[in-house]
């Protein structure tokens, strides 16, 4: 498989074995960052379980290369706020993998992974505060950091900004930006923040039950397919920062926005 | 005791021989269901104890019930079964093998049953259960006459006097199962709380779920025989309602609740005797007080906080902004 770390050739899923895609595939290779775009109920969900082993696949190959660990970083809501949990208690739980929870005080023997997970997410201070008082900003990058305490290859998020204020969602994203930069992993995430794909997926998977369709590819080769245009729009270039946005199809230019080095750009009113 | 005689915590005390293994195997029960409580109260599995307690009691009394049936009584065998009747029937009418099999009969059912049902479905099959076991305890009480102080015991928990052999296969399935989860706490803990997580991190999860189920099938049916169906529901319920209040964390929460759970037992048993309550009703009355008392605690702490900050706040800057504002 090379450097490839999860390949899908002709994969098929959905639920009691019928497919809710035509069969499709795609590498997904280290520093690369996936996007998984799409309406709501339009597969994403069953289409990243797959992905993760959670739900079987209909048809197809699905391999992930020997020794490659995935990490899943799941939506919020998925945490119960009433299980009482420190931030570095579900650090540390990150640590656990296959059958090594045999080993009680095993977390202890890897300080530096929790550390190095704390330091990368940004969650060093919080580390004795309760999991449930926190925001919804920083509960997501505590969730990062229990998964960065496993080391993973390939980085899988589930809407990872979903009911976060503009702030906070794009502090994420950039924190998701640089972990890929620092740790050299590989990134898929559900989005519904298509400026932020436009700006920094690598890749983009698109899929559609409804219309059967999957797009599949590069960035450049996913918004140069007139079916993502015809769903998502046209993307625009600025001829100032180089910087890509997607618009409705009748806009002939690229909205007005602020060039700030390092932040993202700034929609005009 | 005597009628008349004063109950006092000194005569408990002076009386200890008489109470030992009865005080002794509650606390013990305490311990581990307060513990095991742990994972029921906070995977909101509450009713899962209740069923499995009152299936436990059910196959407690259908094994009463084939004692009497095939004519056995009197002394017992390991198994609890009768001595004069033969191997089988003392076996089969062995009341702690009627529980094991019950509270594993209804594990299997529900581990069978959870992939495809929903929330809401599994609580109400958990309520069939719950109401197959009471119905059935009471239906089979009429045909146990003889009997009839132990429906009242599998029903309520009256456990005055606990027999050794009692004692000790509570002490050995609480050394057991206790054993079990210090070794895999982090996999049950995963596979709990963080399960698809643990899943894709290759971690056997259903495997470590069974286990949970089972272990907590197994301690729920012992206890059952040995306490009754009442003081085995409050012990896997109350002390870690009050434990999940005030622990960091879920091993906090676990340890803090086996040892409330604990207490609440042998306390329980104390005011029993103080105050001629029936065992069990004694025990699940002091567990509630536990409760009460650390849900007061935790607003009190609150309120002190919040007082506390409020005592502390900038005064010294309105004070100078006040001083401005009259130069």
């Amino acid at each position: 498989m090379g450097d490839v770390l999860l390949q899908a050739k002709a994969l098929e899923v959905g639920y009691g074995g019928s497919a809710l895609f035509p069969p499709f595939g795609f590498d997904i290779r280290r520093d690369e960052f996936w996007a998984l775009v799409g309406r709501n109920g339009a597969g994403k969900t069953t289409l990243l379980r797959t992905l993760l082993s959670l739900l079987p696949k209909v048809g197809g190959e699905l391999q992930a290369r020997d020794g490659v660990r995935l990490g899943y970083v799941p939506q919020r809501e998925s945490v119960d706020p009433s299980v009482p949990a420190r931030v570095i208690d579900l650090v540390r739980s990150g640590t656990d993998r296959a059958w090594s929870f045999l080993w009680p005080f095993k977390s202890l023997w890897r300080p530096d992974a929790v550390r190095r997970a704390m330091r990368d997410a940004q969650v060093e201070a919080l580390a004795k505060r309760p999991y449930a008082e926190l925001s919804e900003g920083q509960k997501q990058r505590v969730l990062m950091a229990r998964v960065l305490a496993g080391d993973p290859d390939l980085l899988i998020l589930d809407e990872p900004t979903s009911a976060m204020d503009v702030i906070a969602e794009r502090e994420t994203f950039s924190l998701l930006d640089h972990v890929r930069g620092e740790r050299r992993l590989a990134l898929l995430v559900v989005s519904h923040h298509l400026n932020v794909v436009a700006r920094l997926a690598t890749h983009v998977l698109m899929v559609d039950h409804e219309a059967g369709k999957v797009v599949c590819g590069s960035i450049d080769e996913a918004l140069a397919d007139p079916f993502f245009a015809e769903r998502y729009g046209t993307v625009f270039s600025c001829y100032d920062c180089g910087e890509r946005r997607l618009g409705a199809r009748r806009l002939t230019q690229l909205a007005p926005h602020v060039h700030a080095p390092g932040a993202a750009a700034e929609e005009a009113p | 005791m005597d009628a008349g005689a004063h109950y006092s915590l000194q005569l408990f005390w002076e009386s200890w021989d008489y109470f030992r293994e009865a005080t002794v195997a509650g606390t013990i029960g305490g311990l581990m269901l307060g513990f095991l409580g742990g994972y029921i109260v906070l995977r909101k599995m509450v009713f899962l104890s209740a069923a499995l307690s009152q299936a436990s009691g059910l196959g407690v009394a259908y094994a009463f019930y084939l004692q009497i049936y095939w004519g056995a009584s009197g002394h017992q065998h390991a198994f609890g079964g009768a001595t004069d009747s033969p191997w089988w029937a003392a076996l089969l009418g062995s009341p702690l093998l009627g529980a094991a099999v019950a509270a594993l009969l209804v594990t299997a059912v529900l581990a069978l049953a959870a992939p495809r049902l929903s929330g809401r479905s599994m609580d109400a099959l958990l309520g069939l259960i719950y109401l197959l076991g009471s119905a059935g305890i009471l239906a089979l009480g009429t045909r146990i006459v003889e009997e009839v102080q132990d429906i009242q015991t599998i029903l309520f928990g009256n456990a005055v006097v606990v027999l050794d052999e009692d004692l000790r296969l509570l002490a050995f399935t609480a050394v057991g199962v206790l054993g079990l989860h210090l070794l895999l706490m982090r996999g049950f803990i995963q596979a709990s709380f963080d399960a698809e997580g643990a899943r894709v991190r290759a971690m056997p999860v259903r495997a470590l779920n069974l286990g949970l189920f089972v272990s907590i099938a197994i301690a729920v049916s012992v206890a059952t025989r040995v306490l009754g169906a009442l003081p085995v529901f409050a012990f896997s319920v109350l002390p870690a309602m009050a434990a999940q209040r005030i622990a960091p964390n879920v091993q906090m929460t676990l340890i803090i609740a086996a040892l409330l759970g604990a207490v609440a037992a042998f306390w329980g048993y104390v005011a029993a005797f103080l105050y001629e309550l029936p065992v069990g009703a004694a025990q699940t009355l002091v567990a509630v007080g536990i409760v009460a008392v650390v849900e007061v605690l935790v607003h009190a702490g609150r309120l002190a906080r919040r007082g506390w900050k409020w005592w502390r706040r900038p005064v010294v800057a309105s004070a100078a902004t006040r001083g401005g504002e009259d130069a």
